[in-house]
């Protein structure tokens, strides 16, 4: 394997080399190797299992993939032209975008709700902050699985407090009939796995605005509502434009929910969903590829489009 | 004045009741439902106690010897052995590889931090179908080897930023003192950095076997049977049968949940310290 070749040439020149000697550090003419030898494992995983293969991504996103049918051929965008074009694609585009606007709205809006109340000590904050992460820690399956037990429809839990406060006379089927109500929903799964980091994030931003500043900005007449606009929010600016980062490349990447709880229906699928089937199921490696790509660079994008828009450097 | 402090303190109770709300209901209602009979969890409106809690759900699910049983047993045990190898093989070469980065200057040092740091902005799934094929080629697609592979290498660049962070951050001065004692490196790295950057590695330890424990598509795409299929897998896979009673299916949702929630609850100040030193700075 590679690896073991990129790793020998060190750890052969480290043995021959002579131990370190005396206190005085010697005047070293050869170079240093040790550091080299701390980062080679990391340096080969990288470029071996991270770069390399996003350069894959990239360079067969330009040519036909097909174990089931060789040799793998050169046909420029064609893969690109097919994704495209194909409605399945489209609407998994749509329900993505939708997915996105929903997740990243509402996770930096709860995000900052949490964090606002998680911002001044009390009895029981350490408490609160382990419940408030605990569905982070969760996998996003399971959370759907958990999930799957609210929006049933013989035994979830909306259907029966909803009817027990008279609000619907039948139980209803809540996934799968209505797409915009389905996205939502699953949407909604996602979001209780990504606010809690969201939280902690503006938390930390919060932590730093020192007290003074409200205390100036009471004597002011300012009320809280007020304080928390023009104080708590823009110095929040860094903290949150992280979280809205992370709740990007969250949503736009969204899997585990929409696959546990919408499976393979179009209603409610995701451009990631579709990256799986295409991919794994018609084994069409190469527009695989370059849906992934697609997402990759849309992620992109995204990403810096909202640090432009939201990232202000805060400075006490 | 007091009206105000009164108004703060009202506002933050609502605040309080909803986190606790927002965290725990979904989950009390798996519970809720994995202890009751397939009879009671279908009775409208629900209960929201279990009338007669029953362990019923999870000893079929645990105890004796059908497919179900022995599929949850052989993929938690899956789980387990995939976390903890790909969380020790992290820690270790972050640990290293943070100590290089914080204290030593090499060539190239620059190129390949800003390497590792990049890989973090990209999406995990970027990787996928290439990772799928490189450990198909290399006969590593169902063997824990290539699952841990692919882990480590999506959890380093993180724990490699966070090692480097808590690094960088503690005082040269007992370090150069060893060094004037005539200590080398990798003794300074053993008997001071170790010690003194211990919570870090905690942190490290904890954030990669949890982002292990929730992994998915990566473990469904390169596990094809059951000799390596992690809990998540099976999990879902009951999921996808009709015949599968929610009483069940949570009560398997419950035994998927319980080691990441227990770890998560109590080793909370771990995970926060080591995410805010990964995501701010």
């Amino acid at each position: 394997m590679s690896s073991s070749r990129l790793a020998a040439t060190p750890v052969a020149a480290a043995d021959t080399a002579p131990p370190a000697g005396g206190p005085l550090p010697r005047r070293r003419r050869r170079v240093d190797l040790l550091p080299y030898l701390l980062v080679a494992p990391l340096a080969i995983f990288i470029i071996g299992l991270a770069l390399v293969p996003a350069g894959f991504t990239v360079i067969e996103s330009f040519f036909r993939v097909d174990d089931v049918d060789p040799p793998t051929r050169f046909i420029g965008l064609g893969n690109f032209h097919r994704l495209l074009t194909d409605p399945t694609v489209q609407t998994a585009a749509v329900n993505t975008l939708v997915y996105v606007l929903i997740g990243v709205a509402l996770s930096t809006v709860l995000g900052i709700v949490m964090a606002v109340t998680l911002q001044h000590k009390f009895l029981g904050r350490s408490v609160l902050i382990a419940i408030l992460i605990l569905p982070w820690a969760l996998p996003g399956v399971v959370e759907g699985i958990v999930w799957s037990g609210i929006w049933d429809a013989n035994t979830g839990l909306l259907n029966s407090v909803l009817s027990s406060l008279h609000l619907i006379d039948h139980y209803h089927v809540f996934l799968g009939q209505h797409r915009l109500l389905t996205i939502a929903l699953i949407e909604l799964v996602q979001v209780w796995q990504i606010t809690p980091l969201s939280a902690l994030l503006v938390l930390a931003s919060l932590q730093n605005i020192p007290g003074d500043l409200y205390e100036a900005a009471r004597l002011d007449g300012c009320s809280a509502w007020a304080a928390f606009r023009r104080v708590t929010l823009p110095l929040a600016r860094p903290g949150i434009a992280v979280a809205m980062v992370q709740a990007v490349i969250a949503t736009l990447n969204v899997f585990d929910q929409p696959f546990v709880l919408n499976g393979a229906a179009r209603t409610a699928s995701s451009v990631m969903v579709q990256t799986y089937f295409i991919s794994f199921q018609n084994l069409d490696f190469g527009e695989g590829y370059a849906l992934s790509l697609l997402i990759t660079l849309v992620t992109l994008v995204l990403s810096y489009g909202v640090v432009k828009a939201v990232y202000r450097p805060v400075e006490f | 004045m007091t009206t105000r402090t009164h108004r703060r303190i009202r506002a933050r109770w609502f605040g309080v009741a909803f986190i606790l709300l927002w965290s725990l209901v979904p989950i009390y209602w798996t519970i809720n439902t994995s202890l009751q009979t397939e009879a009671q969890a279908g009775s409208k409106p629900a209960h929201y106690v279990p009338p007669t809690p029953t362990m019923k759900n999870y000893t079929s699910l645990l105890g004796g010897s059908g497919g179900i049983p022995s599929q949850i047993r052989q993929s938690a045990l899956n789980i387990v052995i995939e976390c903890c190898a790909a969380t020790i093989v992290t820690v270790v070469l972050s640990t290293l590889a943070a100590y290089a980065f914080a204290r030593m200057s090499f060539r190239g040092r620059n190129v390949l931090f800003y390497a590792v740091l990049a890989t973090m902005a990209f999406p995990a799934y970027t990787t996928l179908i290439p990772l799928y094929r490189i450990m198909s080629d290399f006969g590593l697609v169902n063997t824990y080897t290539g699952i841990v592979l692919v882990y480590v290498s999506g959890f380093l660049p993180l724990a490699t930023w966070i090692m480097h962070n808590y690094m960088t951050g503690l005082p040269l001065a007992i370090e150069e003192a060893g060094l004037v004692d005539g200590a080398s490196r990798m003794q300074i790295l053993r008997y001071v950095m170790l010690p003194l950057a211990l919570p870090g590695i905690i942190s490290t330890a904890i954030i990669t076997f949890l982002f292990s424990w929730t992994q998915f598509l990566f473990p469904l795409v390169l596990s094809t049977d059951l000799s390596t299929e992690p809990l998540t897998v099976v999990v879902q896979a009951l999921q996808g049968q009709h015949i599968v009673p929610t009483t069940l299916l949570s009560a398997a949702g419950v035994i998927a949940i319980v080691v990441p929630a227990v770890i998560g609850l109590t080793l909370n100040r771990y995970i926060v310290n080591g995410l805010l030193a990964g995501s701010v700075k």
